[in-house]
């Protein structure tokens, strides 16, 4: 009886044994035999479950793919014409005349007008999606290719909406938009089995230089299935988390791209008590306090953090904004540091009074839980690192992975790990201002500082890019308040993560700008430039 | 023939204890990440290697196994005694009362294992209350429809009818003629749940159910590895698998001798 347990026992770890032995392999040949076919498969994720429709948010981090947008960025982050060729700005700021290219066809062959490009503005205002067009007072076509914009206040970030919104078709505009676009841009999508696959095919009226690669297939995967699915030499080009990130796999390079995208705990700012009008709780009784935000954000680790968890492929972050021209660098503290951490808990009234090794302040005990989206490998290593880092100076966190239906319900009172990155201050105004807590995800911790506000503001209406710039600077710390780690603490800003994608060889991407927040595949925003290479 | 069951047993048994005591003596330090030690493959200074965090999975592990030996203890004992009752209400309370009961089994039955297990864990709530009510709730059927036959069976034995006809009460008969018979199924039934409800805590775990990570369920373990395994982290999953398959093997082998021992009617082999 026994001697057939062993043998069964025996064979089950020679077949698992067998099983790792094997993933060295894949079915690949080697780089110069490979074929270089016109059709491009990708698994880079990002699959919007709202469907490709512009005015309701589709590519609000920029390269919707399927539309054009009025004003792109290159590489180097400069503002370049799309659909526009020029933008004029009256001197009080209120009014922007935007002038559009004559030559532009959508892909079914009706020309692009200013008709369409007020409509799509007209129907993202009306929509109150994630897009923010509060400001816009009104929207004319001055002629056929002239299109003006009213703004309530002056908006010095108001160009950053021109380069993220793409431009729909008026006369075949439906409900049924966001699953079957048509538009002017590179490419145009011939099916999509939600879950599985998109296949998109080039658009042959697109105006701008045509990309090398006829049709683009985006595959759906897990994170751990993407990666199999490379070994296999069935994608092109996947995004891998950077768990993935020492992996050999025959003929494919590791492509890091640097990014804005990051990762942080978002703290319920407010006490407890209040309610969302949907009946949610808003508050937390032990994030609310000030001390206990400025220790952790003093404590973490963040360099350990990039190196342990990121494998080296990201930078620390401090801010929603780190290394963009708006952010202040005067507002960094200096962390991984517990014994100032723990000082500033002892300053606050933090003390352990009952030697459970978890501090107290007037009953209430230093301990919360810390959401994280299931699902999502790295802010789940990222939050149970974080609570194993700030445990040593009395803080219990317990990490728990939820959906984001779960998440939407609990952010308010709960911390949550969230993550942004965008390419427009607007972002900061976002997360951070009073007048957004609660929207969506913006600001669910119900942030709010009077002089922040009136800062970002202030940003907001300024005229000059470098006027608007200081402001915003301000905002994060100006001396004696402000919205960073210095000032309220209302996040603790993790890591940058590095876009880390594997391709073929021989497939060269072209020049990537720094990428924003994943949503939407920045990688695609160049596709013109890709091409197969010797 | 007895020794060798009672040696199985006394192996099965050391089999057991050696998780729990691990868990007791290894640091819970063991638990917490450590940057700067992650994915290590098994070595002497961690036997089953370390995660992606820099856990010690040999820690890991063990207390995690010992959190299922106790689940398991716990969900089976309280299977057992509602096993126990109902059967003795099936049988003894008359036909309205074993008509329900029966109908009842049948019902816990009919439904596949796993979505009774789900449903009930996250009717209450989740988290690892939610798992130890789903398996207490879920493993008694079995056994209770055992027993019930059991002791329908023996109310029309010879000697119960002849020792009723001797004047005997219905206690003396109780705990004399029909305590004995029971007492080994009842036993033996109660043990055989161990590897069920182990495994299925497991599988629960496995599933998420709202459990922290922090928490070392295997379940919860095994399910995380699966992400690293194509990453060729294979230690993460091969050990608490193999532990988790030793633990359950070895229940099964010591519920299976003791019943060797004790069953009535193999007693003179």
């Amino acid at each position: 009886m026994i001697r057939k347990y062993v043998v069964a026992s025996i064979t089950l770890l020679a077949i698992l044994v067998a099983g790792c032995a094997s993933q060295g392999n894949n079915h690949l040949q080697e780089g110069k035999t490979r074929p270089q076919p016109a059709e491009l498969v990708l698994a880079i994720g990002g699959e919007p479950a709202e469907g490709f429709d512009p005015t309701t948010g589709w590519g609000r981090y920029g390269s919707p793919l399927f539309q054009s947008t009025l004003f792109k960025r290159d590489s180097q982050l400069n503002i370049i014409g799309d659909a526009a060729v020029s933008y004029t700005i009256s001197d009080d700021g209120l009014s922007w005349q935007v002038e559009l290219r004559e030559d532009i066809e959508f892909s079914d062959e009706t020309p692009l007008t200013a008709e369409d490009v007020v409509f799509t503005f007209e129907t993202a205002q009306r929509n109150a999606s994630v897009v923010d067009l509060t400001n816009v007072r009104s929207i004319t076509a001055l002629s056929t290719y002239q299109v003006q914009f009213e703004l309530e206040k002056a908006q010095s970030s108001f160009i950053d909406l021109l380069t993220t919104i793409g431009i729909v078709p008026k006369h075949a505009y439906s409900d049924r938009y966001a699953q079957q676009p048509i538009g002017s841009g590179p490419y145009k999508l011939v099916q999509w089995e939600k879950g599985q696959q998109l296949i998109v095919e080039q658009n042959e009226r697109y105006y701008g230089p045509q990309s090398s690669f006829k049709r683009l297939v985006f595959l759906f995967l897990d994170e751990d299935a993407s990666l199999a699915a490379a070994k296999a030499g069935k994608v092109h080009i996947v995004a891998v988390p950077s768990t993935f990130s020492k992996q050999n796999i025959n003929g494919m390079k590791l492509k890091a791209v640097q990014s804005v995208d990051n990762r942080g705990i978002m703290f319920p700012y407010q006490p407890e008590g209040n309610s969302t009008a949907e009946g949610y709780p808003i508050g937390n009784a032990v994030t609310s306090e000030l001390a206990i935000r400025q220790a952790m954000n003093i404590a973490i680790d963040r360099e350990l953090l990039v190196e342990g968890v990121l494998e080296g492929y990201g930078t620390p972050a401090y801010s929603v904004n780190d290394q963009l021209p708006w952010w202040n660098e005067a507002s960094v503290v200096q962390d991984a540091d517990p014994d100032a951490a723990m000082k500033l808990l002892a300053d606050g009234g933090w003390y352990d009074s009952d030697g459970d090794g978890i501090l107290e302040k007037n009953g209430v005990k230093a301990q919360f839980t810390l959401l994280y989206p299931a699902g999502d490998s790295i802010r789940q290593s990222l939050a149970i690192a974080v609570a194993d880092m700030i445990k040593p100076i009395g803080i219990s966190i317990q990490a728990e992975g939820k959906s984001w239906d779960e998440i939407g319900r609990l952010m308010y009172s709960q911390p949550v790990m969230l993550g942004w990155g965008s390419l427009d201050p607007l972002e900061m105004y976002h997360v951070y201002s009073s007048s957004y807590a609660g929207v969506g995800y913006f600001n669910p911790g119900y942030y709010s500082n009077d002089t922040v506000d009136q800062y970002m503001k202030a940003a907001l209406e300024a005229v000059d890019m470098e006027q608007a710039h200081e402001l915003w600077k301000k905002a994060q710390w100006d001396g004696t308040t402000g919205l960073s780690t210095k000032g309220d603490a209302p996040w603790a800003w993790l890591v940058n993560i590095d876009h880390l994608y594997y391709t073929y060889e021989q497939l060269d991407i072209g020049e990537q700008p720094i990428h924003p927040h994943g949503h939407g595949w920045p990688i695609t925003s160049n596709i013109d430039q890709w091409k197969w290479v010797e | 023939m007895k020794r060798s069951y009672l040696l199985t047993i006394i192996s099965a048994s050391v089999l057991l204890v050696v998780p729990l005591l691990l868990a007791a003596l290894l640091s819970s330090k063991g638990l917490l990440s450590q940057l700067d030690a992650r994915n290590l493959s098994p070595s002497w200074n961690h036997l089953f290697g370390t995660d992606w965090l820099g856990r010690d999975m040999l820690t890991r592990t063990m207390k995690g196994l010992a959190l299922s030996i106790g689940v398991g203890t716990a969900a089976s004992i309280s299977s057992a005694i509602i096993a126990c009752i109902l059967g003795l209400i099936a049988a003894t309370l008359g036909k309205t009362a074993d008509r329900i009961i029966t109908w009842l089994i049948d019902c816990f039955l009919s439904v596949p294992h796993l979505v009774l297990l789900i449903l009930i864990a996250f009717a209450a709530g989740g988290g690892m209350k939610g798992v130890i009510l789903a398996l207490a709730l879920t493993h008694w059927p079995s056994l209770a429809r055992l027993l019930r036959a059991e002791i329908l069976a023996m109310k029309v034995a010879p000697y119960v009818i002849i020792s009723k006809q001797l004047g005997k009460s219905s206690w003396w008969i109780a705990t004399r003629h029909m305590l004995p018979h029971l007492l080994p199924q009842f036993i033996v039934g109660a043990l055989l749940m161990f590897p069920h409800a182990i495994l299925h805590e497991a599988a629960l775990t496995f599933l998420g159910m709202g459990l922290s990570p922090h928490q070392p369920a295997i379940g919860i373990i095994l399910s995380e590895s699966m992400k690293y395994i194509s990453a060729g982290m294979w230690w993460l999953a091969v050990f608490p698998g193999l532990c988790l398959f030793i633990v359950v093997r070895a229940f099964d082998m010591l519920a299976r001798s003791l019943y060797s021992i004790i069953d009535p009617s193999r007693a003179r082999q």
